[in-house]
């Protein structure tokens, strides 16, 4: 019985643009747990960056969470919290946005890391792969050694610190100790020679390794949860399979979770036990791979198991969905099941928006057809 | 037997790096980039050839070499019985053929509206009046399942999905029996990618078109591929009817290709994937013999010589490594701990591979190690090499002609 | 070339500047006054009359000391004379040494500057716009022989080199016959209007390289543009690609480039006939000329002329900030992939 790591209830994320208010994550209420890799599946404009960015925190102006709670377990913290703010804390669970600004900052790399899907435009080219990664590294040692730091704004890592590092001879802004970390991380991928390729710079490196020093630099202050956005969407095919074998084993080893999103969904089979899948910012169908792909229920899960080709050539010709994502725009999306223009099943109830149904184990499915299964369906689909 | 409608023969596209004032000045020596080396298929007409393959096997390059965007450095394109890099003028080859690309972003002018990136093929080769040419342009827009309400609109204003469905119909327009589908569905959503991919099969049928797939995406070939090559590094390494390739696929690599794509499906859960190591060498300079052999699990050992497959493989990556510019013994150690002394070559052996070798085997390699360590890097990689040599490495072994092709000394 | 997006956009980004606004509204006002000039203009720029010589602009009295020597009862005394010399309102910009009309100058110099520089901008945009392309495009030895000799071009100061080439070419004025005076519709203002085509030709001639620098650089990255080599798999030839193609998705930062060298020229223009090798007396530049050495006296002579230098070069300058906010950089309302 895996114990719970991050409740999110009923999250909402916009962006207040000046075409308007784009939804981008709208109502999104799911559980990871601890060692459990969960997969977000969508494709674009669905949301799942922005749901991953709103975990760790990095949502910038034009955008905010708007609403919901984020729960995170770790017992220190909750500890530490609830003095000040008895409301935000739950057994071991902490509520954190009500935590502040710092306070979240200082959870990124500690205890929430992410990994992006471009690992050239996420490295720095002008510094070699090991500085960064030891960076990583000593800004947590320092994070974590001086806990009051925690409410500076540069957590005693900022740039009085790097000149400081520069000018004075026994105050070294990187500690040998940090590379030296760097250098075992790099192993821990698995890139061979790693203290030399720690010399080396990002433009050096192939893909796949590079994508391998992003995972090492995502895991040097050892998180609880590492966020992985497309990370092996621009790598080749026996690569990809080299990075799914490295998460799946870094996983095991430091029993982390893997927030997994991406819009492969063999990946996700393959890799995950749970998913969500979403579609214009919301969760529509949840719960375990056979769950989700065998027992399907919702038309767009369905489209989109229907529109994959596969390997064995089962379906002569693909069952894709009809028309277009939605704009996300607020004004224009109503309050209606925002899958209905395109659905093969829509119904009448359909232009209201339908809650979340609870089945049976951990299956989901924000859609009226959980509530009748059986039944006979009244077959209507608006104009196009 | 009628003859195939195209028919490429040893075709090749090599690039000269490092040829300006400035490296001849420095003395460096002009880089031969093999990127097509040597490519030969044929496709019947009406039929589609998937070309597959990671980046940088040479690919797109042969598309477009074989279209004519590129100048060949050797080879032969026959299109209908014409050579087609005999002619003196392209233009018949070029309204019988099109192409459409992968990025939906930048492959229309954005400057243009939808009727005149539709109608410039026209406009190109003078067909038809002002008003025909505008009808022709709403026939294909209705062919290709937009609205003809969009013909005078801007390609910003269309989706990834619509975008490319104009490409099409741009390479439609002059009626073309031959077609290169270079990445038409990478960059689209999987939905969308569903749509597209039934709508070039429609036309297909419709049309009596003849396809020219390239992708990486292998289920995407699978699905509307009569015939599949598959190429690495420049060359193809595997040929013949989809569905025998995808089912009982003989060249290790294209055997690794299709491991290791991730299939939609509850049973996909925990499966062993088994991936190969290291990434794809550079062209600038391949492999001695068979390219593939730094990465292929199944590398041929020498005769009469008796260790496990597995061992084998790590073997031949150790002499890469130590062939390798800047690799150290210690690098060699993945755990190593650094601050203890130097280890030896027996902790090397054990470390490095999954089951160590014994007895002779074990000797010439400690013997290697010993080698590199005293700063006698290319004696090392020469002990090894004499003991541990491979077909794999001296001949290139060649694409076998009839049915099924396979480039491999397994089969040979 | 110009899509309905960009009209858009320049509207949008129109309305919300009101320097912009201002921009135009004075070009407009500049353009205006060069074309009517004989209309607006109250005297003829070019007619002298010494008694009403040095007259300052309205609301500004001059008050000159005159010593002059008399014989006043037998003996040489000084006496000293203080004279005042009011404005007249029939010259509300006051006269320049010959008693010319400062506005009617001011007007009909106006004509001088719009005209050299957008026919030299234009110019040096043709022919600028012309080579950079081909060389962009091209991409082999082509580009470089064009660009060598470019990078030849801007190693001569263009002051200089302008200089040079009056001096070897002479002014070659053209004399203009002015169509409002020949058709008769105003009396007593000059028949003619000289262009000084030297200046011209030398404003082209040194601005030219400012253009291909930018279109070549525009040519090298719309030539590895995917549309392009589908315009190639059409059959489509070199020449037709680059018309169809290269040139008008080149035009945007190529039209901000011109406005800003439009203003340039205009200061060429008069600092060419500041020194006195321009081939026309009526310009801003030659009134800055003659009015220097009256500065401390007579100073609206060199000034009223320096002041529309100002507010026309402001002006090009609004207008070419507000075509640069509006056209650049364009958004793509299309979706990227991977997005949220």
């Amino acid at each position: 019985m895996s114990t719970d790591l991050i409740r999110i209830r009923g999250l909402s994320t916009r962006f207040f643009t000046q075409e308007g208010q784009i939804n981008a994550v709208e109502d999104v209420s799911l559980t990871i747990r601890e060692g459990e890799l969960y997969g977000i599946v969508g494709e674009s404009g669905s949301g799942k960056s922005v749901l991953g960015l709103s975990v760790i925190d990095l949502i910038e102006s034009p955008g905010r969470i708007t609403d919901g709670e984020i729960w995170y377990r770790n017992a220190d913290i909750a500890e530490a919290t609830r003095a000040e703010a008895p409301d935000a804390v739950d057994g071991d669970f902490v509520e954190l946005r009500s935590l502040s600004a710092q306070a979240r900052r200082s959870l990124r790399g500690q205890s929430f890391s992410m990994v992006f899907q471009d690992p050239m435009a996420s490295m720095n080219p002008s510094l070699t792969v090991g500085t960064q990664i030891a960076e990583a590294v000593e800004a947590q040692r320092r994070a974590r050694s001086n806990p009051r730091t925690v409410r500076s704004k540069t957590q005693n890592y900022g740039l009085g610190n790097y000149l400081s590092g520069l000018l004075l001879p026994n105050n070294d802004y990187i500690r040998p100790e940090s590379r030296k970390r760097a250098v075992e991380l790099l192993a821990q991928v698995g890139i061979p020679d790693p203290s030399e390729r720690a010399q080396e710079y990002p433009h050096q490196f192939s893909g796949g390794m590079l994508q391998r020093a992003m995972i090492a630099q995502a895991l040097a202050g050892e998180p609880d949860l590492l966020i992985a956005d497309e990370p092996t969407t621009a790598l080749d095919v026996t690569i990809q399979a080299q990075i799914i074998e490295l998460l799946e084993e870094l996983q095991q080893e430091k029993d982390m979770s893997i927030l997994m999103i991406t819009h492969n969904l063999g990946l996700i089979a393959h890799m995950c036990d749970r998913l969500g899948v979403m579609y214009a910012g919301e969760i529509v169908e949840r719960g375990t791979l056979g769950e989700v792909f065998d027992e399907t229920i919702h038309p767009y899960t369905e489209g989109l198991l229907g529109s994959v080709p596969s390997l064995d050539r089962t379906a002569s010709r693909l069952q894709p969905i009809d028309g277009n994502v939605p704009s996300l725009i607020d004004s224009e999306m109503g309050d209606r099941c925002y899958f209905v223009d395109r659905c093969p099943k829509a119904m009448d109830e359909c232009f209201e928006k339908p809650p979340e149904y609870e089945l049976d184990g951990e299956h989901a499915v924000r859609c009226y057809l959980a509530d009748e299964p059986d039944a006979e369906l009244e077959r209507g689909r608006s104009d196009d | 037997m009628t003859e195939p409608l195209v028919r490429v023969e040893n075709l090749k596209k090599h690039y000269t790096d490092q040829d300006s004032l400035l490296d001849r000045l420095f003395r460096r020596d002009p880089v031969r980039v093999r990127a097509v080396d040597g490519v030969s298929f044929e496709i019947e007409q009406g039929e589609t050839l998937g070309l597959v393959g990671e980046s940088g096997c040479g690919k797109s390059t042969t598309g477009e070499t074989l279209l004519g965007l590129r100048e060949a450095t050797a080879g032969r394109v026959r299109f209908e019985e014409t050579d087609v890099f005999e002619q003196q003028d392209l233009t018949d080859f070029r309204r019988q053929t099109g192409i459409v690309f992968q990025d939906p972003f930048s492959s229309l002018d954005p400057r243009m509206t939808v009727h005149e990136i539709i109608r410039e093929p026209m406009l190109v080769h003078d067909i038809g009046t002002s008003d025909e040419r505008r009808e022709r342009v709403l026939d294909l827009l209705e062919q290709v399942g937009l609205s003809p309400d969009h013909i005078d609109r801007y390609p910003h204003e269309f989706s990834g999905g619509q975008r490319q469905r104009i490409g099409i119909a741009r390479a439609l327009a002059l009626e073309p029996k031959f077609i290169v589908l270079d990445e038409p569905v990478s960059a689209l959503d999987v939905s969308v990618q569903a749509q597209i991919l039934n709508l070039l099969a429609d036309l297909q049928a419709e049309l009596d078109l003849t396809y020219l797939l390239i992708a990486h995406d292998l289920s995407v070939v699978r699905h509307i591929s009569d015939t599949v090559a598959v190429m690495y590094l420049g060359k193809i390494v595997e040929q013949g009817p989809a569905d025998e390739l995808f089912t009982a696929p003989k060249h290790p690599y294209t055997r690794a290709l299709l491991e290791s794509v991730p299939q939609a499906r509850t049973e996909e859960q925990h499966r062993e994937m088994d991936p190969i190591e290291g990434d794809v060498p550079s062209p600038r300079d391949p492999p001695s013999g068979c390219s593939f052999r730094t990465r292929c699990p199944s590398v041929i050992p020498p005769d009469g010589l008796d260790i496990p497959q597995e061992t084998y493989r790590e073997l031949m990556t150790l002499r890469e490594r130590l062939q390798g510019s800047d690799s150290t013994i210690d690098g060699l150690l993945v755990d190593a701990d650094m601050d203890t002394d130097r280890p030896d070559a027996d902790r090397v052996i054990d470390e490095f591979f999954s089951e160590p070798p014994r007895d002779g085997t074990r000797e010439t390699v400690r013997e290697s190690i010993e080698q590199y360590r005293s700063g006698n890097e290319e004696q090392a990689v020469a002990t090894l090499r004499e003991s541990f040599t491979t077909i794999c490495e001296r001949d290139d072994p060649d694409l076998q002609e009839s049915g099924h092709h396979v480039a491999c000394h397994l089969y040979s | 070339m110009i899509s309905p997006r960009t009209l858009r956009n320049l509207k949008t980004e129109f309305r919300r500047s009101s320097l912009a606004q201002l921009g135009v509204l004075l070009m407009l006002v500049i353009i205006a006054t060069a074309v009517f000039a004989p209309f607006i203009a109250p005297h003829n720029p070019t007619e002298q009359d010494l008694e009403q010589a040095h007259l300052p602009p309205v609301g500004v009295t001059i008050t000159e000391n005159n010593s002059t020597s008399e014989m006043v009862d037998g003996e040489m005394t000084i006496v000293m004379e203080e004279e005042t010399i009011n404005a007249s309102a029939a010259h509300p910009l006051g006269t320049d040494s010959l008693g010319r009309d400062m506005l009617s100058r001011v007007i009909y110099g106006t004509r001088t500057s719009l005209i050299v520089s957008l026919l030299g901008t234009a110019i040096a945009a043709t022919f600028g716009v012309t080579v950079g392309l081909i060389a962009g495009y091209y991409n082999n030895w082509i580009d470089d022989t064009l660009m060598r000799t470019a990078d030849v071009m801007l190693a001569f100061p263009s002051l200089v080199l302008a200089i040079a080439l009056v001096g070897v070419w002479g002014s070659a004025s053209i004399a203009v016959p002015d169509p409002f005076v020949a058709l008769g519709f105003v009396q007593d203002m000059p028949e003619t209007f000289t262009l000084p085509g030297t200046v011209i030709l030398v404003a082209g001639l040194v601005n030219w390289v400012w253009f291909a620098r930018v279109a070549r650089g525009e040519a090298l990255s719309i030539r590895s543009q995917e549309y392009v080599k589908a315009a190639h798999a059409t059959g489509a030839d070199n020449p037709f690609i680059i018309r169809k193609h290269v040139f008008p998705n080149s035009v945007t930062p190529v039209l901000v480039l011109a406005t800003l060298l439009v203003a340039s020229v205009v200061l060429l223009e008069s600092a060419l006939s500041f020194l006195g090798f321009s081939g026309t007396t009526l310009s801003w530049g030659f009134d800055i000329a003659q009015g220097r050495q009256y500065l401390a006296s007579s100073w609206w002579i060199a000034m009223v002329p320096g002041i529309a230098i100002v507010l026309a070069v402001i002006s090009i300058n609004l207008i070419g900030d507000w075509l640069r906010d509006a056209l650049d950089p364009e958004m793509d309302e299309g979706e990227s992939r991977g997005g949220a």
